[in-house]
């Protein structure tokens, strides 16, 4: 079960993207509903996991855009990997948390598809714009990711996505 | 040192790492067609994003039931007086063309006007679920005859092309996408050619490479001149907002505002049958105008 709601969050994540967030911008900067879910699996699992589960979720988001095929692979596994080593010590039970965390995911998140946009020359994502897009988007996913840290906290301390045999 | 080479997950994060940079540089170009793997994730979710376009426009029309009555008759008093300006413009737009036609078969000219291309209308069910492009997504595909490169556009104007295609689906790039680069040139002396790119992060588009001793100005009309050979002459596609000299003094560039509303896609228009002009068709043309 726990598996299944895994592997379906991204899945109604790009739904949820192309059909009624993309029709609603904020000044031109959709949110990244998937890079919520791996910053919050992330930061309540081990870095290793993190990561593998951030590299298919990127891996997904990227085959349905069909350009770049790795490049959000990369950054989302890359982001989870580094969220979870440096949230181990991290009190988990408070809200805020969870959105401090989203806010520098986002950031981490910009960050490394620049690099790897730079490393694989394809110098058409950078752009100096890309700073205030950065920003509305953290504050799209600040947003929505309070609800849903709520609800993902929970239902991993007792509920869905509880690990068997609990922590 | 020594242990850290011996450290598995170091060579397997590694691997991971020059295996997607193999991939990324792979589909980086502009590819023939997407692999199986990705036609059927997008299938996938056609279906899904039909029925959630039907449900937005069945929504649409319970407002207006419930619509005030007085500003409905408003409209209609609004789009009755457009009406009749836009039928008085169609009479004599009428006279123009047939005079056209007439000297262009005296000239032996050829016919780029946009009517007597075959367009097969489709609707936009999804956009980009992401920041980087700007695309939407269509629901027709390769079952319908769509294919990679094909114009798209709409009642206003230019659109966009198609990027890929799966069978039931297809991607749209705009022309509002930071890869996108359109041949322009200005409707009223069409002394002007310049390229037009998309800015990626908003919906205005910026035209480049205009000679210094151009005459263009705020508020002409910018149409596509055919020279990028992607998309048919004469598509409407927006108005010069402001105008700008580049640093080396040589070249300007313009603000443009596009005339479709990239925001309220709901259906476009696919142009099947556009292949693009041989240039030595065009010597012949001069050559016939002397």
């Amino acid at each position: 079960m726990r598996y299944l709601v895994l592997i379906l969050l991204p899945f109604l994540s790009i739904f949820l993207q192309s059909t009624l967030f993309g029709f609603y911008p904020i000044k031109g900067a959709l949110p990244d509903l998937i890079l919520i879910f791996v910053v919050f699996l992330a930061l309540l699992n081990k870095p290793r996991n993190a990561f593998f589960y951030g590299f298919l979720c990127g891996l997904l988001e990227d085959l349905y855009i069909g350009s770049f095929i790795g490049i959000n692979a990369l950054a989302k596994g890359a982001t989870a990997y580094l969220i979870s080593r440096l949230g181990r010590n991290v009190f988990k039970d408070n809200i805020l948390i969870g959105i401090i965390t989203v806010m520098f995911g986002t950031i981490i998140n910009g960050v490394f598809l620049v690099l790897l946009s730079l490393i694989s020359y394809n110098v058409f994502h950078l752009d100096i714009n890309i700073l205030p897009n950065m920003l509305y988007q953290s504050i799209y996913n600040i947003l929505l990711a309070t609800p849903i840290y709520a609800w993902y906290y929970h239902s991993t301390k007792d509920g869905v996505l509880r690990p068997y045999g609990g922590r | 040192m020594f242990k850290l080479l011996k450290n598995k997950y170091l060579w397997i994060a590694l691997l991971i790492f020059f295996i997607s940079m193999f991939v990324i540089n792979l589909t980086s170009e502009s590819r023939d067609d997407i692999t199986i793997l990705e036609k059927v994730i997008r299938d996938t979710y056609t279906p899904l994003q039909i029925g959630v376009n039907e449900f937005r426009d069945n929504w649409g029309g319970m407002g207006t039931i419930f619509a005030n009555t007085k500003n409905l008759q408003n409209q209609i008093v609004e789009l009755e007086e457009k009406n009749r300006e836009l039928r008085f413009q169609n009479q004599s737009l009428r006279e123009f063309k047939s005079e056209a036609k007439r000297l262009q078969k005296i000239l032996n000219f050829k016919d780029h006007n946009i009517e007597k291309y075959d367009l097969q209308s489709a609707k936009v069910i999804a956009r980009s679920p992401n920041n980087w492009y700007r695309n939407i997504t269509i629901d027709q595909g390769a079952s319908s005859g769509i294919v990679k490169g094909m114009p798209v556009m709409n009642q206003d104007g230019l659109i966009g092309r198609v990027r890929s295609v799966s069978q039931n689906s297809a991607q749209v790039a705009l022309i509002t996408d930071r890869e996108m680069a359109v041949g322009v040139t200005i409707q009223q002396n069409r002394d002007t050619n310049g390229i037009l790119e998309g800015l990626g992060d908003n919906n205005d588009l910026r035209m480049i490479n205009i000679p210094y001793y151009s005459t263009i100005k705020p508020n002409d009309i910018v149409i596509s001149s055919g020279l990028s050979q992607t998309y048919p002459p004469g598509i409407d596609i927006g108005v010069v907002s402001t105008v700008t000299q580049e640093p080396n003094g040589l070249l300007l560039s313009a603000t443009i505002k596009p005339v479709v509303n990239f925001d309220r896609l709901e259906e476009v228009l696919v142009i099947t049958d556009y292949r693009p002009t041989v240039f030595e068709d065009d010597f012949e043309g001069d050559e016939v105008e002397e």
